[in-house]
Protein backbone atom coordinates (compact mmCIF):
# COMPACT_ATOMS: atom_id res chain seq x y z
CA UNK A 1 0.00 0.00 0.00
CA UNK A 2 2.85 2.45 0.42
CA UNK A 3 3.61 2.17 -3.21
CA UNK A 4 1.17 4.43 -3.82
CA UNK A 5 -0.09 6.93 -1.01
CA UNK A 6 -0.10 9.74 -3.52
CA UNK A 7 -2.55 9.99 -4.58
CA UNK A 8 -5.13 8.46 -2.20
CA UNK A 9 -4.86 11.72 -0.46
CA UNK A 10 -7.83 13.88 -2.46
CA UNK A 11 -9.83 10.55 -1.59
CA UNK A 12 -9.35 9.56 1.41
CA UNK A 13 -13.26 10.26 2.17
CA UNK A 14 -15.11 7.22 3.68
CA UNK A 15 -18.33 6.97 1.50
CA UNK A 16 -21.03 4.64 2.49
CA UNK A 17 -21.64 1.94 -0.15
CA UNK A 18 -24.27 3.22 -2.08
CA UNK A 19 -26.22 -0.10 -2.51
CA UNK A 20 -29.01 -0.76 -0.54
CA UNK A 21 -28.30 -0.23 3.23
CA UNK A 22 -27.62 -3.97 5.41
CA UNK A 23 -29.57 -3.05 8.51
CA UNK A 24 -29.14 -5.53 11.54
CA UNK A 25 -32.58 -6.86 10.60
CA UNK A 26 -30.56 -7.82 7.39
CA UNK A 27 -33.62 -9.24 5.21
CA UNK A 28 -32.45 -10.67 2.42
CA UNK A 29 -34.55 -8.74 -0.10
CA UNK A 30 -31.76 -6.90 -1.95
CA UNK A 31 -33.01 -7.91 -4.71
CA UNK A 32 -29.48 -8.30 -6.35
CA UNK A 33 -26.87 -8.08 -3.58
CA UNK A 34 -26.54 -11.94 -3.63
CA UNK A 35 -23.86 -12.87 -2.72
CA UNK A 36 -21.97 -10.15 0.02
CA UNK A 37 -23.46 -10.13 3.40
CA UNK A 38 -20.86 -7.34 4.72
CA UNK A 39 -19.50 -5.99 1.61
CA UNK A 40 -17.90 -2.43 2.47
CA UNK A 41 -17.22 -0.65 -0.77
CA UNK A 42 -15.63 2.15 1.04
CA UNK A 43 -12.83 3.03 -1.45
CA UNK A 44 -10.09 5.00 -2.13
CA UNK A 45 -10.61 4.69 -5.68
CA UNK A 46 -7.23 4.03 -7.89
CA UNK A 47 -7.60 3.72 -11.57
CA UNK A 48 -5.41 1.95 -13.34
CA UNK A 49 -4.33 1.58 -17.08
CA UNK A 50 -4.25 -1.86 -18.86
CA UNK A 51 -4.87 -5.60 -18.35
CA UNK A 52 -6.19 -6.20 -14.50
CA UNK A 53 -5.34 -8.74 -12.71
CA UNK A 54 -5.81 -9.56 -9.49
CA UNK A 55 -3.58 -8.12 -6.48
CA UNK A 56 -4.70 -10.24 -4.15
CA UNK A 57 -5.32 -14.29 -4.53
CA UNK A 58 -8.47 -14.31 -2.24
CA UNK A 59 -11.53 -14.22 -3.81
CA UNK A 60 -12.68 -10.33 -3.93
CA UNK A 61 -15.10 -9.29 -1.04
CA UNK A 62 -16.49 -6.36 -2.04
CA UNK A 63 -19.53 -5.44 -3.98
CA UNK A 64 -19.83 -6.01 -7.66
CA UNK A 65 -21.55 -3.02 -8.13
CA UNK A 66 -20.01 0.69 -9.10
CA UNK A 67 -20.19 2.99 -6.58
CA UNK A 68 -21.05 6.63 -8.16
CA UNK A 69 -18.04 7.42 -6.38
CA UNK A 70 -15.94 5.14 -8.72
CA UNK A 71 -18.64 6.23 -11.68
CA UNK A 72 -17.72 9.67 -11.31
CA UNK A 73 -14.23 9.61 -10.64
CA UNK A 74 -13.77 6.92 -13.43
CA UNK A 75 -15.91 9.29 -15.49
CA UNK A 76 -14.08 12.41 -14.95
CA UNK A 77 -10.99 10.87 -15.61
CA UNK A 78 -11.86 9.24 -18.95
CA UNK A 79 -13.05 12.47 -19.96
CA UNK A 80 -10.19 14.18 -19.50
CA UNK A 81 -8.54 12.03 -21.38
CA UNK A 82 -10.23 11.85 -23.91
CA UNK A 83 -10.22 15.81 -23.97
CA UNK A 84 -6.37 15.42 -24.37
CA UNK A 85 -6.63 13.18 -27.23
CA UNK A 86 -6.57 10.10 -25.84
CA UNK A 87 -8.04 7.46 -28.62
CA UNK A 88 -11.79 6.55 -28.09
CA UNK A 89 -12.78 3.37 -27.62
CA UNK A 90 -15.87 3.07 -29.35
CA UNK A 91 -17.20 3.97 -32.40
CA UNK A 92 -18.68 7.55 -32.44
CA UNK A 93 -21.79 8.99 -33.81
CA UNK A 94 -20.83 12.86 -34.03
CA UNK A 95 -20.60 12.94 -29.92
CA UNK A 96 -17.98 15.71 -29.54
CA UNK A 97 -17.87 16.20 -25.89
CA UNK A 98 -15.63 14.61 -24.16
CA UNK A 99 -17.19 13.51 -21.37
CA UNK A 100 -20.29 12.07 -23.41
CA UNK A 101 -17.67 10.05 -25.27
CA UNK A 102 -16.95 8.64 -21.68
CA UNK A 103 -20.02 7.61 -20.84
CA UNK A 104 -21.18 6.19 -23.90
CA UNK A 105 -17.56 4.13 -23.49
CA UNK A 106 -18.57 3.02 -19.72
CA UNK A 107 -22.05 1.69 -21.34
CA UNK A 108 -20.27 -0.50 -23.72
CA UNK A 109 -17.75 -1.42 -21.10
CA UNK A 110 -14.99 -0.62 -23.30
CA UNK A 111 -13.39 1.84 -20.70
CA UNK A 112 -9.57 0.35 -20.29
CA UNK A 113 -9.69 1.23 -16.43
CA UNK A 114 -8.89 -1.23 -13.38
CA UNK A 115 -10.13 0.48 -10.16
CA UNK A 116 -8.17 -0.20 -6.84
CA UNK A 117 -10.01 -0.34 -3.85
CA UNK A 118 -8.71 -0.24 -0.84
CA UNK A 119 -9.93 -1.48 2.52
CA UNK A 120 -9.29 0.29 5.54
CA UNK A 121 -7.08 -2.69 6.41
CA UNK A 122 -5.02 -1.07 3.60
CA UNK A 123 -5.25 -4.17 1.72
CA UNK A 124 -6.67 -3.60 -1.41
CA UNK A 125 -9.00 -5.18 -4.92
CA UNK A 126 -8.43 -4.70 -7.97
CA UNK A 127 -11.79 -4.76 -9.91
CA UNK A 128 -11.76 -4.04 -14.09
CA UNK A 129 -14.33 -1.40 -14.60
CA UNK A 130 -15.91 -3.93 -17.43
CA UNK A 131 -16.05 -6.66 -14.59
CA UNK A 132 -18.83 -4.04 -12.60
CA UNK A 133 -22.07 -3.52 -12.42
CA UNK A 134 -22.86 -0.18 -13.34
CA UNK A 135 -26.23 1.12 -11.74
CA UNK A 136 -28.40 2.96 -14.38
CA UNK A 137 -30.54 5.07 -11.53
CA UNK A 138 -28.48 7.98 -11.06
CA UNK A 139 -30.19 9.14 -14.42
CA UNK A 140 -27.35 11.85 -14.79
CA UNK A 141 -26.15 11.15 -18.40
CA UNK A 142 -25.57 14.01 -20.45
CA UNK A 143 -27.10 11.89 -23.95
CA UNK A 144 -28.83 9.43 -22.06
CA UNK A 145 -32.51 11.12 -21.99
CA UNK B 1 34.61 2.33 -16.74
CA UNK B 2 31.39 1.16 -18.73
CA UNK B 3 29.01 -1.09 -16.91
CA UNK B 4 25.84 -2.64 -18.44
CA UNK B 5 23.26 -2.46 -15.73
CA UNK B 6 19.35 -2.64 -15.38
CA UNK B 7 17.86 0.30 -14.14
CA UNK B 8 14.32 1.42 -13.45
CA UNK B 9 12.39 4.69 -14.18
CA UNK B 10 8.94 5.75 -13.55
CA UNK B 11 7.56 7.86 -17.21
CA UNK B 12 4.38 9.59 -17.41
CA UNK B 13 3.08 8.99 -20.54
CA UNK B 14 0.44 11.50 -22.05
CA UNK B 15 -3.18 10.69 -22.86
CA UNK B 16 -2.82 11.07 -26.74
CA UNK B 17 -0.07 8.29 -26.99
CA UNK B 18 -2.15 5.65 -25.26
CA UNK B 19 -3.74 2.78 -28.22
CA UNK B 20 -1.97 0.06 -29.57
CA UNK B 21 1.57 2.08 -29.96
CA UNK B 22 1.47 2.67 -26.59
CA UNK B 23 4.57 0.43 -25.54
CA UNK B 24 6.60 1.96 -28.59
CA UNK B 25 5.35 5.23 -27.77
CA UNK B 26 6.68 4.90 -23.75
CA UNK B 27 10.10 3.34 -24.95
CA UNK B 28 10.85 6.06 -27.94
CA UNK B 29 9.96 8.61 -24.69
CA UNK B 30 12.20 6.63 -22.57
CA UNK B 31 14.88 6.72 -24.47
CA UNK B 32 14.46 10.46 -25.33
CA UNK B 33 14.33 11.10 -21.94
CA UNK B 34 17.44 9.23 -20.36
CA UNK B 35 19.78 8.77 -23.22
CA UNK B 36 22.68 11.08 -22.68
CA UNK B 37 21.93 12.04 -18.95
CA UNK B 38 24.09 11.54 -15.94
CA UNK B 39 23.15 10.70 -12.46
CA UNK B 40 25.91 10.57 -10.22
CA UNK B 41 25.21 7.04 -9.10
CA UNK B 42 25.31 5.61 -12.04
CA UNK B 43 27.19 7.69 -14.71
CA UNK B 44 26.45 9.25 -18.04
CA UNK B 45 23.73 6.89 -19.82
CA UNK B 46 25.32 6.07 -23.17
CA UNK B 47 22.43 3.72 -24.67
CA UNK B 48 19.78 1.89 -23.76
CA UNK B 49 19.75 -1.86 -25.14
CA UNK B 50 16.70 -3.46 -24.12
CA UNK B 51 13.56 -3.11 -21.88
CA UNK B 52 13.22 -5.91 -18.84
CA UNK B 53 9.46 -5.29 -18.20
CA UNK B 54 7.18 -2.85 -18.46
CA UNK B 55 4.62 -2.36 -15.30
CA UNK B 56 1.18 -1.71 -14.92
CA UNK B 57 0.24 2.07 -15.10
CA UNK B 58 -1.09 4.31 -12.80
CA UNK B 59 -3.63 7.21 -13.91
CA UNK B 60 -2.39 10.57 -12.41
CA UNK B 61 -5.34 12.44 -10.74
CA UNK B 62 -6.12 15.62 -12.29
CA UNK B 63 -3.57 15.02 -14.94
CA UNK B 64 -4.89 12.19 -16.65
CA UNK B 65 -1.54 11.17 -17.67
CA UNK B 66 -0.41 7.40 -16.81
CA UNK B 67 2.60 6.94 -15.16
CA UNK B 68 4.34 3.35 -16.49
CA UNK B 69 7.57 2.04 -14.25
CA UNK B 70 9.78 0.75 -16.60
CA UNK B 71 12.95 -1.65 -16.29
CA UNK B 72 15.46 -0.98 -18.48
CA UNK B 73 18.95 -2.25 -19.59
CA UNK B 74 21.22 0.50 -20.77
CA UNK B 75 25.46 0.82 -21.21
CA UNK B 76 26.48 3.53 -18.76
CA UNK B 77 30.07 4.93 -18.33
CA UNK B 78 31.14 5.78 -14.87
CA UNK B 79 34.73 7.33 -14.78
CA UNK B 80 36.60 6.02 -11.56
CA UNK B 81 39.65 7.44 -9.09
CA UNK B 82 42.83 5.54 -10.95
CA UNK B 83 41.68 4.68 -14.15
CA UNK B 84 43.18 5.16 -16.93
CA UNK B 85 41.77 6.86 -20.22
CA UNK B 86 42.17 8.10 -23.86
CA UNK B 87 40.42 11.47 -24.16
CA UNK B 88 41.02 14.57 -26.55
CA UNK B 89 42.15 18.21 -25.54
CA UNK B 90 40.11 20.41 -26.24
CA UNK B 91 41.24 23.69 -24.33
CA UNK B 92 44.70 24.60 -23.02
CA UNK B 93 45.78 27.23 -20.61
CA UNK B 94 48.27 28.60 -18.40
CA UNK B 95 46.68 26.41 -15.83
CA UNK B 96 46.96 23.36 -17.41
CA UNK B 97 44.38 21.59 -20.02
CA UNK B 98 40.69 20.44 -20.51
CA UNK B 99 40.02 17.09 -22.21
CA UNK B 100 37.49 15.09 -22.82
CA UNK B 101 36.57 11.47 -22.76
CA UNK B 102 33.49 10.66 -24.49
CA UNK B 103 30.69 13.13 -22.46
CA UNK B 104 33.11 13.10 -19.62
CA UNK B 105 35.37 16.62 -18.93
CA UNK B 106 38.47 16.04 -17.61
CA UNK B 107 40.86 18.99 -15.98
CA UNK B 108 44.37 18.33 -16.13
CA UNK B 109 46.92 21.05 -14.09
CA UNK B 110 50.13 22.06 -14.93
CA UNK B 111 51.44 20.43 -11.21
CA UNK B 112 50.08 17.21 -13.08
CA UNK B 113 52.23 17.72 -16.50
CA UNK B 114 55.58 16.41 -16.80
CA UNK B 115 58.45 18.83 -15.11
CA UNK B 116 59.92 18.90 -18.67
CA UNK B 117 56.62 20.24 -20.69
CA UNK B 118 56.58 24.16 -20.52
CA UNK B 119 53.57 26.17 -21.44
CA UNK B 120 53.84 28.27 -24.60
CA UNK B 121 51.52 31.20 -25.51
CA UNK B 122 50.23 31.74 -28.63
CA UNK B 123 48.07 31.31 -31.73
CA UNK B 124 47.60 27.27 -30.45
CA UNK B 125 48.49 27.45 -27.20
CA UNK B 126 50.22 24.00 -25.87
CA UNK B 127 52.62 22.56 -23.43
CA UNK B 128 55.97 21.42 -25.07
CA UNK B 129 59.03 19.46 -24.03
CA UNK B 130 62.18 21.42 -24.14
CA UNK B 131 63.39 19.38 -27.24
CA UNK B 132 60.09 19.89 -29.10
CA UNK B 133 59.59 16.26 -29.34
CA UNK B 134 56.39 16.26 -27.86
CA UNK B 135 53.39 18.54 -28.00
CA UNK B 136 49.93 18.52 -26.35
CA UNK B 137 47.79 21.04 -27.78
CA UNK B 138 44.11 21.38 -28.68
CA UNK B 139 42.97 18.00 -30.60
CA UNK B 140 45.51 16.43 -29.30
CA UNK B 141 44.70 13.10 -28.02
CA UNK B 142 46.39 11.70 -24.71
CA UNK B 143 46.38 9.21 -21.99
CA UNK B 144 45.76 10.16 -18.80
CA UNK B 145 44.86 8.55 -15.40
CA UNK B 146 41.95 10.03 -13.43
CA UNK B 147 42.79 10.95 -10.03
CA UNK B 148 40.13 12.56 -8.94
CA UNK B 149 36.28 12.70 -9.82
CA UNK B 150 33.09 15.14 -8.17
CA UNK B 151 30.08 13.68 -8.69
CA UNK B 152 27.34 16.09 -8.97
CA UNK B 153 23.41 15.05 -9.16
CA UNK B 154 23.79 15.61 -12.80
CA UNK B 155 27.75 16.02 -13.66
CA UNK B 156 30.95 14.53 -13.37
CA UNK B 157 33.60 16.11 -13.68
CA UNK B 158 37.34 14.33 -13.08
CA UNK B 159 40.76 15.93 -12.31
CA UNK B 160 43.62 14.03 -14.29
CA UNK B 161 47.35 13.36 -14.72
CA UNK B 162 49.92 12.81 -17.15
CA UNK B 163 52.74 12.61 -14.42
CA UNK B 164 53.33 8.94 -15.17
CA UNK B 165 54.53 6.08 -16.76
CA UNK B 166 53.06 5.62 -19.87
CA UNK B 167 50.92 8.41 -19.93
CA UNK B 168 50.92 11.66 -22.01
CA UNK B 169 50.44 12.26 -26.02
CA UNK B 170 49.45 9.17 -27.96
CA UNK B 171 48.85 10.87 -30.96
CA UNK B 172 49.46 14.30 -32.38
CA UNK B 173 47.02 15.73 -35.07
CA UNK B 174 49.95 17.83 -36.43
CA UNK B 175 51.94 14.53 -36.86
CA UNK B 176 49.15 12.17 -38.07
Amino acid sequence: MADDDYNDVDMGYQDEPPEPEIEEGAEEVDVDNLNNDDDVAGDPIEAEEKEEQEGVERPRKTSKYMTKYERARILGTRALQISMNAPVMVELEGETDPLEIAMKELRERKIPFTIRRYLPDGSYEDWGVDELIVEDSWKRQVGGD
Amino acid sequence: MFFHIVLERNMQLHPRHFGRNLRENLVSKLMKDVEGTCSGQHGFVVAITGIENIGKGMIRDGTGFVSFPIKYQCVVFRPFKGEILEAVVTMVNKMGFFAEAGPVQIFVSNHLIPDDMEFQIGDMPNYTTSDGSVKIQKDSEVRLKIIGTRVDATEIFCIGTIKDDFLGVINDPTTA
